[in-house]
């Protein structure tokens, strides 16, 4: 077997961005897009201070978080190690480009010019429609190492089949080579110098090793990165806003979260009165609307269909699967009235609100989503919003039809929401200390704390006493829902968006330079623990 | 002899000379006739010192070759009025109407005179960093050696933006025009300010790369934690302007707390000036009848001449002794039986009282730490090892100390690059493997090896080509604007002197001459290629008004720039991938190019001139035709003005002189010759050849990297410690200058001292500034430093994007770095918009918080402050250049200033 990587020495590494020049004319990637770069790190406190440049890009990871995700199968796993994208299958959903705690991945989805106006020469000449609009990122320089194999060159060891980032390195920092083959050049350095990988701890396998110190064995223990708190001038390694996904991902999550719980209330309710076929309805136009928010954020809608590519393990293919069904019998039932197919069609509308909590539970580049307990806050959020939302529905129904639905039916629905506004409460009470002070980005904590009428402290509670006052006045249940609907929606807005810190990069150990010794690391923008 | 397998099937050949520390070797790639990709010439790797490589800026060069900005037709000014408010009014004209424009203004000058009333040449011409243009504009040097007398005194940066004390002093004491450690041996290199991972190349890069796998040691002694404080063992934040204390604290520590026999006393004996005895007015004792200087052999107990056989030279001690003393001019002095000491003796009294805690205080660096470095350096320096390079057997001292610029030039640059020679020899480290070397040299002569460079002159030393300060030779009239023959006898008269000269004095003349220097006069024309020195120079605003008012500007312009705002004709010519041209490569030249190979490499065009650009060597040809001087061009370029003499021992490919030939023809003869000169004649392979291989090489001995041997061969002796000559120049020349009236440069005049003492640099700087500007020093808290970018040093490359978005992965290229407590301090956060102000000129630009810097320091990477130049006028980044007044007292004795001013910072804005 062979498994290709890049060995970094970063007691060599001059941060120079040769290798990033070099990636942007091998592969002729768009202003601004650099599938290799160096970052600057800085660690200490003056007058005790060092700094050291790291190479990033795509790691090329044994168990790629991207490939998980991708819908499509246009990311895929070469037998070498080397991660690919089928620039011909991706749709576009950039779910990879977060998912990648690496901010490996971009996506372009038009032309754009170094100095605007019209595309220079050599642009018009590297012009590549077939990436506009989906994923992109390092590919090891595939195509050199695929041609140069052919004719008859080893890879990291002859020019023309290396990649283009390290053949250029003027330090001899970057190796190239199969670290699955004991003798090679890559296997030489890790067995000879003390080395770490970037978010080991995130369990990626990343392919980019960094060496820090010299023939110490590979075995040495090799210390986390600590977490400091206000790093300075670190701009460009503090975890960052994700902006693959904006409201129009967000759509999806509120109008798919509140469908898929409106129309499961709907269906609990017809079996103590007669359906509500209008919550019904708004249930699919709900999740309908949701899923048509996602197709216009997708780089290229009409492979839409190709989200389907890939159920086995990507969450999103799952969640596109299931909607069909929950249309299906969800339709049906309201065509033809049958309170059994709506029944048939409730568990869809679970597996769909829970589709869409695994899918931020896979996205490991966003440490707020990646919590495990972040799986039942979202279906229970979901829940809870289409439990409110049928509350005004239902309300809403019976004004308008003059008819009286009942205390005891009241109950039910007050009761419910009761439930689930305190069960919400409850596991967003479980995800937030799970998260602690150190389970995300400083950024990112802050944000979500102070996201007004989001789930925590004043807003639920008011929402319990207005559902308890419905025994007296019915008004207020309509209110209690609403609300219970609308903090959820704001939560998962700040949670999809304003909180959607991603991991940022780190460094685990300070290298030695020279006679120099090694030195902690920093995680900047992450409070210790 | 080693060439390349083949040319490239989808590109070029070609190379990269876009900075000092190349040339370096790299590859185009092409389809259908468009460059689109730069990489390294793998074929060089066994050549080249860095495997072929080359570095990011090579990568601008596709951008820079299609850039949408360039002027791509000659253009003529419409608006005769200038200024940065004016308005050029330029309109597209044909080649023939610009070239017409221009030989009739140079007829008329030579009409008129080569030089004007004030002796100054009629044509200017100012070329970018460290003469890399040359590589660039093919035969335009044979013009102007057809032309006869051109003024290259206007600097673009020289003096204030290089190394120039070590220019002028290494060049005198080890033909070092630029000094580097012997990297691959050593074992340890203090560097005081030299950055080289950002501006020593390739060749600097990859050699301390390798140096630190292998474990060297680097002490990085620097205001600001520097990509090179980063790669080094150890960061010592030294207060600004203050290394010279350091290292004379270094000297005392050698002298005065380490055992003598730590010391290569041998070395000092041999070759040095240690043992010269000293009389009583400071100059040597001579022998009475051979004038010879005289040192105490220990073996007779007599004073005896320095090169007599069988000698044991005593160092230290006091001794009874006759001889003659040779002032300066006409002084003459005999002793009798006087007492003497010799060099060395002096030498420990003169540094007494630099010692560490001395030094500490004004560092601001613990004494603790300044002698572990010394004792460092003694560790490391291996006194009594040898080592056999080449079949010959050397003294093997791996350590070194590196100057960078702010250090090495400018107030305090004679003291810091005495000491650090000094110290190499101590150990016996100068000119020796492992140790501090030279890498090329640019004022003695030939230029091409400096061995070849070492010969023979007074006291037993090597000869040096200073300007006169006799009476009778002295130039009272310099034959350039900026007066480097009359004011600095180190400057000498190379072809590269002009550069060396006080080059800032061309500028400060324009607006109000010297007193008894003849009436400033601005060139009749003045040509300007590959340089803005309405940028990159300091006082960038007296800079531009001085050259507002020059009648006639002829630019060789890539883009529109703030320099050709001003011009009146701009001429687009090929630029790096469309130009042809040879030029040499390899030996061992400045920054860290030590080769062990030496040949020719070609520039072959990657792409069609874009637009009605063209290659330099046709402007040349027809620029000499125009204006008369076809004949003389053709002759020059036969005598090597294009870089190689196109005749030789059996073989002649001279261009019949009479008739223009195209580029083509004059570079298929000059790689004609070029094959000749290195198989000695024997082959004679052609253009054709070249575009094939790329390069053509031969062997470069090692040997050679080392002055050593050369010296050793010779039986001469590296003149240190004692300043003996210099300071009889320094008291002719103010006997020169006072005679003509001149005392505007006793200030500098004081320099010339035997061995220098510790001035206040910091207090120099904070008076100069009081004094000019009638300011309060203290309303000024920060020190303004700057420091080369690999991404921009040299690189004429401001206005290329790729370069901007790959450079800001470096922090601090976005504004002006600054420690967060300091920041804190005025309620500044990171990305803060602020007006940092000196009190001649203000800037702006966003603060970029780091923690490596001194909080009463702040750093502006690079030179910007474009307002003309597309793309980088959109930065908005800052400058320290329009800070810094050009002022006199900021003026050392060897004409150069430093990258050092005092500044203020106000908030004017929040992030954006």
């Amino acid at each position: 077997m062979t498994r290709y990587a890049i060995v970094a020495d970063l007691n060599r590494c001059v941060g120079c961005q040769t290798c990033t020049s070099a990636c942007k004319h091998q592969n002729a990637t768009a202003p601004g897009i650099q599938w290799r770069k160096v970052l600057d790190f800085e660690v200490g406190e003056f007058p005790e201070v060092s700094r050291a440049f790291v190479p990033v890009g795509c790691m090329h990871c044994d168990e790629p978080p991207c490939l998980e995700v991708c819908p499509s199968t246009a990311t895929r796993k070469r037998a070498d190690g080397i991660v690919t994208i089928d620039y011909d299958i991706c749709i576009g959903c950039a779910y990879c480009a977060i998912a990648c705690p690496y901010q490996a991945r971009f996506r372009v989805d038009a032309p754009a010019n170094a100095y605007g106006g019209e595309r220079m020469r050599h642009e018009r000449l590297r012009d590549d429609p077939a990436r506009l609009g989906v994923a992109q990122k390092c590919t090891f320089c595939v195509e050199r190492i695929d041609a140069g194999m052919a004719a008859g060159l080893v890879p990291g060891i002859d020019p023309e089949a290396t990649p283009a980032c390290v053949n250029s390195c003027i330090a001899g920092a970057l190796t190239f080579g199969d670290i699955e083959d004991a003798d090679s050049n890559v296997s030489t350095l890790l067995r000879e110098n003390r080395h770490f990988r970037m978010h080991e701890d995130l369990g990626t396998g990343p392919g980019i090793y960094y060496l820090y110190d010299g023939e110490i064995g590979q075995t040495a223990p090799i210390e986390p990165a600590p977490m400091v708190a206000e790093p300075a001038g670190m701009a460009a390694v503090l975890p960052r806003l994700q902006h693959s996904w904006d409201w129009r991902a967000v759509g999806n999550f509120i109008f798919g979260g509140a469908g898929s719980g409106l129309l499961i209330a709907a269906a609990l309710y017809g079996l103590i009165a007669p359906p509500m076929w209008s919550a019904v309805f708004l249930g699919l136009a709900l999740v309908g609307a949701g899923l048509g928010c996602v197709w216009l954020e997708i780089g290229r809608p009409w492979r839409f269909l190709n989200v389907f590519r890939h159920p086995a393990q990507s969450w999103m293919s799952r969640e596109a699967g299931i909607a069909l069904a929950y249309f299906a019998l969800g339709g049906l039932a309201w065509l033809t009235g049958a309170l059994a197919l709506l029944l048939l069609a409730a568990p869809f509308a679970f597996a769909f609100v829970y589709a869409q909590a695994r899918i931020l539970r896979a996205a490991r580049g966003i440490p707020l989503w990646r919590q495990k307990q972040i799986v039942p806050l979202i279906v229970v959020t979901g829940l809870t919003e289409g439990a409110g939302l049928f509350a005004v529905v239902a309300l809403i129904d019976q004004a308008l039809a003059g008819v009286d639905i009942g205390l005891l039916h009241h109950g039910w629905l007050a009761g419910g929401l009761f439930a689930l506004v305190v069960l919400r409460f409850a596991l967003w009470q479980v995800y937030r200390r799970a998260l602690g002070h150190g389970g995300a980005p400083k950024a990112a904590l802050a944000e979500l704390d102070e996201t007004p009428l989001a789930l925590a402290g004043l807003g639920q509670a008011i929402i319990l006493v207005l559902v308890s006052a419905a025994f007296l006045t019915p008004a207020s249940l309509g209110v209690a829902g609403a609300l219970a609907l609308l903090t959820g929606w704001r939560f998962k807005f700040a949670l999809v968006t304003r909180a959607a810190f991603n991991q940022g990069y780190e460094i685990a150990r300070m290298p030695a330079r020279g006679a120099g010794v090694s030195g902690p690391g920093i995680r900047p923008g992450w409070v210790a623990e | 002899m080693q060439q390349n397998a083949d040319t490239p099937s989808d590109g070029r050949w070609s190379y990269c000379y876009q900075c000092v520390a190349g040339p370096d070797l790299l590859k185009v790639k092409t389809r259908n006739g468009v460059p689109y990709q730069v990489g390294p010439n793998d074929e060089a790797a066994e050549i080249h010192p860095a495997g072929g490589k080359v570095c990011v800026k090579a990568f601008g060069l596709i951008q820079k070759t299609h850039n949408p900005n360039r002027i791509l037709t000659p253009m003529m000014r419409t608006n005769p009025k200038k200024g940065r408010d004016q308005d050029p009014g330029f309109r597209p004209v044909s080649w023939d109407e610009a070239l017409d424009a221009i030989a009739a203004r140079l007829k008329q000058a030579r009409a008129d005179g080569l030089t004007d009333e004030s002796g100054f040449p009629r044509v200017a011409a100012s070329f970018g960093g460290g003469g890399t243009p040359t590589a660039y504009m093919g035969t335009f040097p044979a013009f102007l050696a057809a032309w006869g007398p051109v003024d290259m005194s206007f600097g673009s940066g020289q003096g204030v933006k290089c190394y120039h004390s070590e220019h002028l002093y290494g060049e005198l004491w080890h033909r070092a025009f630029t000094v580097s450690p012997d990297t691959p041996l050593c074992e340890l290199v203090i560097s005081f300010g030299a950055n080289v991972e950002a501006s020593g190349g390739v060749c600097g890069i990859r050699r301390h790369a390798d140096a630190r796998a292998r474990g060297i040691r680097r002490i990085q002694v620097e205001p600001h934690l520097s990509v090179t404080g980063a790669c080094s063992a150890k960061w010592v934040p030294i207060r600004p302007k203050t290394d010279a204390a350091f290292l004379f604290a270094m000297l005392h520590h050698l002298l005065y707390s380490a055992p003598r026999e730590r010391l290569d006393l041998p070395f000092l004996k041999e070759m040095t000036s240690s043992p010269y005895l000293i009389a009583p007015n400071g100059f040597y004792l001579r022998d009475p009848d051979s004038g010879k200087p005289l040192v105490w052999d220990l073996k007779t107990a007599t004073a005896r001449p320095f090169d007599s056989p069988d000698l044991d030279p005593a160092l230290e001690g006091e001794f009874v002794a006759s001889g003659r003393e040779d002032g300066a001019d006409e002084q003459r002095w005999s002793h009798e039986n006087i007492p003497t000491r010799p060099a060395f003796s002096h030498l420990i009294a003169h540094v007494e009282p630099y010692s560490p805690v001395w030094a500490a205080e004004i560092c601001d660096v613990p004494a603790e730490d300044i002698r572990d470095t010394a004792e460092a350096f003694l560790d490391h320096a291996h006194v009594g090892e040898t080592i056999e390079i080449e079949g010959r057997r050397l003294p093997f001292r791996p350590v070194a100390i590196s100057l960078g610029k702010t250090v090495n030039n400018g107030w305090g640059g004679y003291e810091c690059v005495w000491a650090r020679t000094l110290m190499a020899c101590l150990i016996g480290g100068l000119e020796v493997p492992g140790g501090t070397l030279g890498t090329t040299v640019r004022l003695n002569r030939p230029a091409d090896n400096r061995w070849s460079s070492v010969t023979p002159g007074p006291d037993g030393f090597m000869f040096y080509p200073m300007n006169p300060t006799e009476k009778e030779t002295w130039h009272k009239r310099s034959t350039t604007r900026h007066a480097h023959q009359t004011l600095v006898p180190l400057a000498a008269n190379s072809p590269w002197s002009q550069a060396l000269g006080p080059t800032h004095l061309a500028w400060m003349m324009q607006k109000k001459g010297f007193d008894h220097l003849p009436k400033p006069t601005p060139p009749d024309v003045w040509f300007v290629y590959r340089t803005n020195p309405a940028i990159s120079f300091w006082d960038t605003g007296a800079v531009l008004d001085a050259m507002s008012n020059f009648p006639f500007t002829v630019c060789f312009a890539y883009t529109m720039d703030e320099t050709n705002h001003t011009a009146d004709i701009l001429l687009p010519e090929c630029t790096d991938l469309e130009g042809l041209q040879l030029i040499r490569i390899g030996g061992s030249k400045y920054v860290e190019q030590f080769w062990e190979y030496q040949g020719f490499a070609l520039r072959d065009p990657a792409s069609p001139p874009q637009g009605e650009a063209r290659d330099f060597s046709w402007i040349s040809t027809e620029l000499a035709r125009r204006t008369g001087l076809l004949e003389k061009y053709n002759a020059a370029i036969n005598k090597g003005a294009a870089g190689v003499r196109l005749f030789g021992e059996g073989y002649d490919f001279s261009l019949p002189p009479e008739q223009p030939h195209p580029p083509e023809e004059i570079w298929d003869a000059i790689c004609r010759a070029a094959s000749a000169e290195l198989t000695g004649g024997a082959q004679s392979q052609g253009l054709d050849y070249y575009r094939k291989h790329g390069f053509r090489v031969k062997k470069f001995p090692r040997l050679q990297w080392y002055l050593y041997p050369a010296l050793k061969d010779q039986g001469l002796r590296f003149e240190l410690p004692y300043q003996e000559r210099l300071m009889r120049i320094g008291q002719q020349l103010g006997a020169r200058l006072h005679e003509a009236g001149i005392t505007w440069w006793d200030r500098q005049l004081k320099e010339y001292e035997p061995m220098p003492h510790w001035q206040d640099l910091p207090g120099l700087w904070a008076q100069a500034l009081e004094d000019a500007f009638e300011v309060r020093i203290d309303d000024y808290p920060f020190w303004v430093l700057t420091a080369r970018s690999m991404q921009y040093s040299w690189g004429g490359n401001a206005g290329i994007q790729m370069i901007d978005e790959v450079a800001r992965n470096i922090a601090g290229h976005a504004g002006v770095v600054m420690n967060p407590k300091a920041a804190a301090r005025l309620g500044l956060r990171e990305g803060d918009l602020v007006e940092i102000a000196s009190p001649s000129g203000k800037t702006r630009g966003a603060v970029s918080l780091r923690q490596g810097i001194r909080p009463d320091t702040l750093l502006m990477l690079g030179q910007f402050d474009h307002w003309k130049t597309p793309y980088a006028k959109e930065l908005q980044r800052p400058s320290m250049n329009a800070l810094m007044p050009m002022l006199l007292a900021l003026t050392d004795a060897t004409g150069s200033g430093a990258d050092l001013v005092r500044a203020s910072v106000t908030p004017i804005g929040a992030a954006p």
